[in-house]
Order: structure tokens, then sequence, then C-alpha cells
């Protein structure tokens, strides 16, 4: 018994250092911020059109790649880095407009096998892409000078370029709440979650609606690409495990809840940080135990509803 | 059925035939085909007859596996004994899982049932890559051998067709017996059996272990031949396998899917064997398959009627 208590006391030492808590503590809200862009756009795109968009993880890796092309072509400075976010977010628009209008149209009407299926077959076909656009190898993107550096918040010194992601994730959150609430569109696309076939009955141009949701999230996803790529490893795999974090994030929140996925996305990002000092190597474990709770208990999510 | 029938005997007088014809590489393949139209028709007694679409069937394949290698490698019995239990180790360990898994996702159906199987086989597949002791982690368990003249791939064959072949006549008699009959009326309409009086959740969740536990012995009769099992075979991305297998072939007959596996398995030996990008060339056919071929391969010379 006393054994037990020491290797806990050992194991929660770090809890005692305030420096290492509020470390982790921004690490684990600035990574629940990008996990917040992907999964943002992945219960939109589950609410509107009632497809779980496998490939959303493949948009995010675009994104990121698209970056590590135009980091090559802009200045340097937060200018240039500010256009590497738009074009990448602009480009991932525009793949994500091509594929609902090509790809997706074509098959709500499918079983869901063959919904699923046709998200699987996009994730094979643009996870091969990336290896014959920019090769096998990891690639990397230095972060603007101006964000590089440390800066010290509350006696203690932070990345600063962790900083700017949860200013921007927040940004971004607040301007997805006010599309959403406060614009006609934003009053569609609640109302197409709880019943899309009475949208359309009241005459709501649904296709142009499906068509405009897909490509928001698949504009996030790329825009979450983007702005991770200074600090992740960019390789041709970066998608199968991004996607699995978004997916979890979206059934703890909620499918088809932005708010939930907000809430959930800086839970995750906590569970994963401080799960990571608590229990190394079972970090991930926890993640999907918190999953699998929520499914059990409240199994339509947080701020989901009943079907 | 009668062009089932016609089908398994012209199946069965193939394989028989087979080993006489084929080097030990392809002889190698074969038995893949065997294992994995078990897999595939395993899968579809779920969606073809019960409706039910499984996003996470790649956890029983893999329990199975597992089960079936941990029993050869560490379960300390006599070789040819621990080869013979392995089968029944593989069927008991994966119906045991899918047990539990399904006990929970049954409460749901549609798209939240596939949720829920896909969230559990993340979480299998965590601990399979985290329980490094009983799994091998990452490195998987490698360098199995079944013991004495099995170790031949024409002998193994027939180990394989006198284990499936089986399997596969009770999977047959099951689906087209009263419990059959009521799973195909739970497709077309859960609400109309249940005030007939039938149990819905406690069917459902009887062909869920049904279906994992052949999953589980076609995971061990493919894991005992390459010799090896990866944690790799529980991810997410090998969830897609039995889905594209099942609808390749064509769902609504009882051996399409295991014709859709034997096409899918010789595809991708052929197409891997010439270029890497076999998961993109296999995304192409998906994308065909689901665009242009919606009722499979059986679909092409049937043109009605449900299974």
């Amino acid at each position: 018994m006393q054994s037990l208590i020491d290797t806990l006391a050992t194991q929660f030492a770090w809890i005692q250092n305030p420096v290492v808590v509020a470390r982790q503590a921004l690490a684990g809200v600035s990574n629940g911020m990008l996990l917040f862009l992907i999964a943002s756009g992945l219960s939109l795109i589950f609410g509107v059109l009632r497809i779980i968009n496998f490939a959303h993880g493949a948009l995010f890796m675009f994104g990121a790649f698209a970056a590590v092309t135009l980091t090559g072509l802009v200045p340097e400075g937060l200018a240039g880095f500010a256009g590497v976010l738009l074009g990448a977010t602009a480009g991932l628009a525009v793949l994500g407009a091509a594929i609902e209008t090509g790809l997706l149209r074509r098959i709500y009407r499918a079983p869901h096998e063959f919904q699923l299926l046709l998200t699987f077959a996009l994730v094979f076909i643009l996870g091969d892409a990336v290896k014959l656009i920019w090769g096998r190898e990891d690639h990397s993107v230095s972060m603007p000078e101006a964000l590089s550096g440390s800066t010290q918040a509350l006696g203690v010194t932070f990345p600063t370029y962790r900083l700017f992601l949860i200013g921007a994730g927040i940004l971004i959150a607040l301007g997805l709440w006010a599309l959403l609430h406060r614009t006609r569109w934003g009053i569609f696309v609640r109302a197409a979650t709880m019943d899309r076939a009475m949208l359309g009955a009241l005459g709501v141009n649904t296709r142009r609606l499906f068509t405009t949701v897909f490509v928001l999230g698949a504009a996030l996803a790329g825009l979450g690409g983007a702005l991770a790529a200074p600090v992740v490893s960019i390789g041709p795999g970066l998608h199968v495990q991004v996607i699995i974090d978004a997916f979890v994030v979206v059934v703890i929140g909620g499918m088809g809840s932005v708010g939930g996925a907000f809430v959930a996305a800086l839970l995750v990002g906590l569970v994963n940080a401080f799960g990571i000092l608590a229990f190394p190597g079972l970090s991930v474990v926890l993640t999907f135990a918190l999953m699998a709770v929520v499914l059990i208990v409240r199994p339509w999510g947080l701020f989901g509803s009943p079907e | 059925m009668n062009r089932s029938r016609t089908l398994a005997v012209l199946a069965a007088l193939v394989a028989a035939a087979l080993p006489a014809a084929l080097s030990d590489f392809w002889i190698f393949i074969a038995i893949e085909v065997i294992a994995f139209a078990l897999y595939a028709v395993s899968f579809n007694v779920l969606l073809g007859y019960g409706g039910m679409l499984s996003f996470g069937h790649a956890a029983f394949f893999g329990v199975g596996a597992y089960a079936g290698a941990l029993m050869v490698r560490k379960s300390g019995f006599a070789p040819e004994a621990a080869f013979a239990l392995a089968p029944l180790a593989a069927m008991a360990a994966a119906a045991a899982v899918a047990a539990v898994v399904g006990f929970f996702s049954v409460r749901r159906s549609g798209i939240y049932f596939g949720m829920l199987t896909f969230a559990f086989q993340m979480l299998l597949y965590t601990i399979a890559l985290k329980a490094t002791g009983l799994t091998g982690g990452d490195d998987g368990i490698t360098g199995l051998k079944p013991p004495g003249a099995l170790a031949r791939p024409a002998v193994y064959y027939v180990f394989a067709l006198a284990t499936v072949g089986p399997a596969l006549y009770v999977l047959y008699r099951l689906v087209n017996s009263p419990f059959g009959i009521t799973l195909r009326a739970l497709k077309a309409n859960p609400r109309r059996v249940q005030y007939v009086g039938v149990d819905v959740r406690s069917h459902q969740l009887a062909a869920f272990v049904v279906s994992g536990a052949f999953a589980g012995l076609a995971g061990a009769v493919f894991a005992l031949s390459s010799g090896n099992v990866f944690p790799a075979w529980l991810n997410w991305t090998a969830s897609a396998t039995p889905i594209v297998m099942a609808v390749l072939g064509g769902v609504s007959s009882f051996l399409g899917p295991a014709l859709g596996a034997a096409v899918y398995v010789v595809l991708e030996v052929v197409i891997s064997g010439r270029t890497e990008y076999w998961p993109l060339v296999m995304g192409v056919i998906i994308l065909a398959l689901v665009l242009l071929m919606p009722a499979g391969l059986t679909g092409l010379w049937r043109r009605r009627g449900a299974p």
C-alpha cells in the first residue's frame, strides 16, 4: 500500500511544479485549438450532410503540405505567413468544392456503406496523392520570426507561437459562432442539422447549402493544417492519426455541434497533455477511454441531442 | 438461393483442384482468399442480412489473429495441440470481445451503431499497440510457424479449406434459419418485428457475436498462414477492407462477398506488384464501384431479388 502511494506520488510529482503545469496546460489548449479547426468542420459536415468524412484528416494534411509549398513562394515575415494561411485555406476550399460537387453529391441517397466507402476511397487517393506531389520524406515549415520566440506570462516562459495558436483558435471559434448565429446562412445550417427535409420543403436551396458547408469544413481543415505546419512533422502519414483525434473530439462533443467540438477539443487537448505526464505511454488509451465512457453514458455526446 | 448453390458448388470444385495447378506463392494467395472470404461473408451477415454497418469489424479479425497467434506462441501446449486449439481460441476471444462491443453498440442504429463499433475498434487498436508484453506492440508477433507438414502451403491450404468450408456452411444455415429470417426482417423494419414480440437488441447482439466470432476465425486462419500479426490489422483503415469486399461482390447474395474477397486479394497482389501506389489504385476502384456499379459483381448477372 505504502509503495503504491509512493509510486503515485512520484508519478504525480509534477503537480507541485506550477511551471510544468502551466506549460502542459498551454500545450494542451493550443493543440486543442488545432483539433477544434478539424473537428468543427467534421462535425458541421456530419450535422448537415449526414456523412462521416473520413477524408477530413487528409484535407488537414493537404493544408499542411500546401503551407510547405507556399512558404517557399512568399517573402519571409508576418505578411508572407498570412499569405500562406490564406492560400492554404483558399486552396482547400476549392478542393472541397470539387469533392462535394463532383463526388459526394451523387451519393446522398445511397446506403451508408456507399458513403463510407467513398470517403475511404478519398483517404486512399489523397494519401497517395501527397506522396506523388511532395514525396515520401517529412517536411517542416519554419514559423515567422515575430512568432518564433518566447513570451513571459504569469511568471512562466511560453513559446510565442503556442500563444498565437490559442488566440487564432479563439478568433476563429468566435467567427464561426457569429456565422452560425448571426447570419441567414447560419440559421439554415442549424435548421439543417435538425431537419433537412423540412428545410428543403420550406424552399431553401439545400443543394447549395450542402456545398457551402463542405467547402467551409474543408477550408477550416486547410487553415488548421497550415497553422499546425510549423509545430508538426509534415509527412504522408499525418492524416491517419489526425482524423482519429478529430473523430474522438466530435463524438465527445456531439455530432453536429460546433460548440461541443470546441469544448471537447480543449478537453482532449488537455487530457493528452497531462496524460503524457501522469501515464506516459498510455495517454492515447486515455482519450479513447474518455470517448468510450461518453458513448456509453451519453451516446449523443456532451452537447449533441438524441436522434 | 439456386444461384448461391451453383456458385458454392463451382467454388468448391475450383478450390479442390487449385493446389495442383498453382505455385507455392499462389497457393499462399489462395489461402489468403479463403480466409478473407470467410471474413467478408461473416461481415455481410451483419450488413447484407441484418442491415447493420459495422465500421470496426477489423477489430474482431485482429483479436482472432492475436488469439490464434498467442495460442501457438505462448500457451505452452505441444505445437500440434496448440495449433489445433488456435482456431477455437480465436473464435472464443473474438466472440467474447464482440459480446462486449455489441452489448453497447446495438443500442443505437444506423450510422451511430457504426460509430460505436469504430470507437471500440480504436480502443482495441491502442491496446494492441500498448500491451507490449502480450502483443509485441508495434512490432507485432512474427515468425509463427504451423507444426510439421502444415508448414507446407499445399497442406495448410487443405487445413484452411477444411476450416473455412464448414464455417461458411454454418453461416449459410444460420442466415436461412428462422433466426436469419428474423434478422432480414429486422433490416427491413425493426419496429414491426418488435411489435411481433421479438427482442430486437438481443437478436442483433446474437448476430453481432456470431459475425465477430467467424471474423476472428478468419483472422487466425490468415495469421497462421502469413506467420505474422500486426496491430495495424486493427487500425481504422483496415475496417474498409471487409466493406469493400462485400460491396464489390454484392451484399445481397450469401457468397457475393466471398467473390469480392477473391477479386480484391488477387487485384491487390497483381497491382501492388506493379506499383507502390496500390492505395491510390484501390481508391479509384472503390470510387468506380460506388458510383457506377452499386449492386456489385453478383449484381451484374442478377438484377433483382434480396438475399
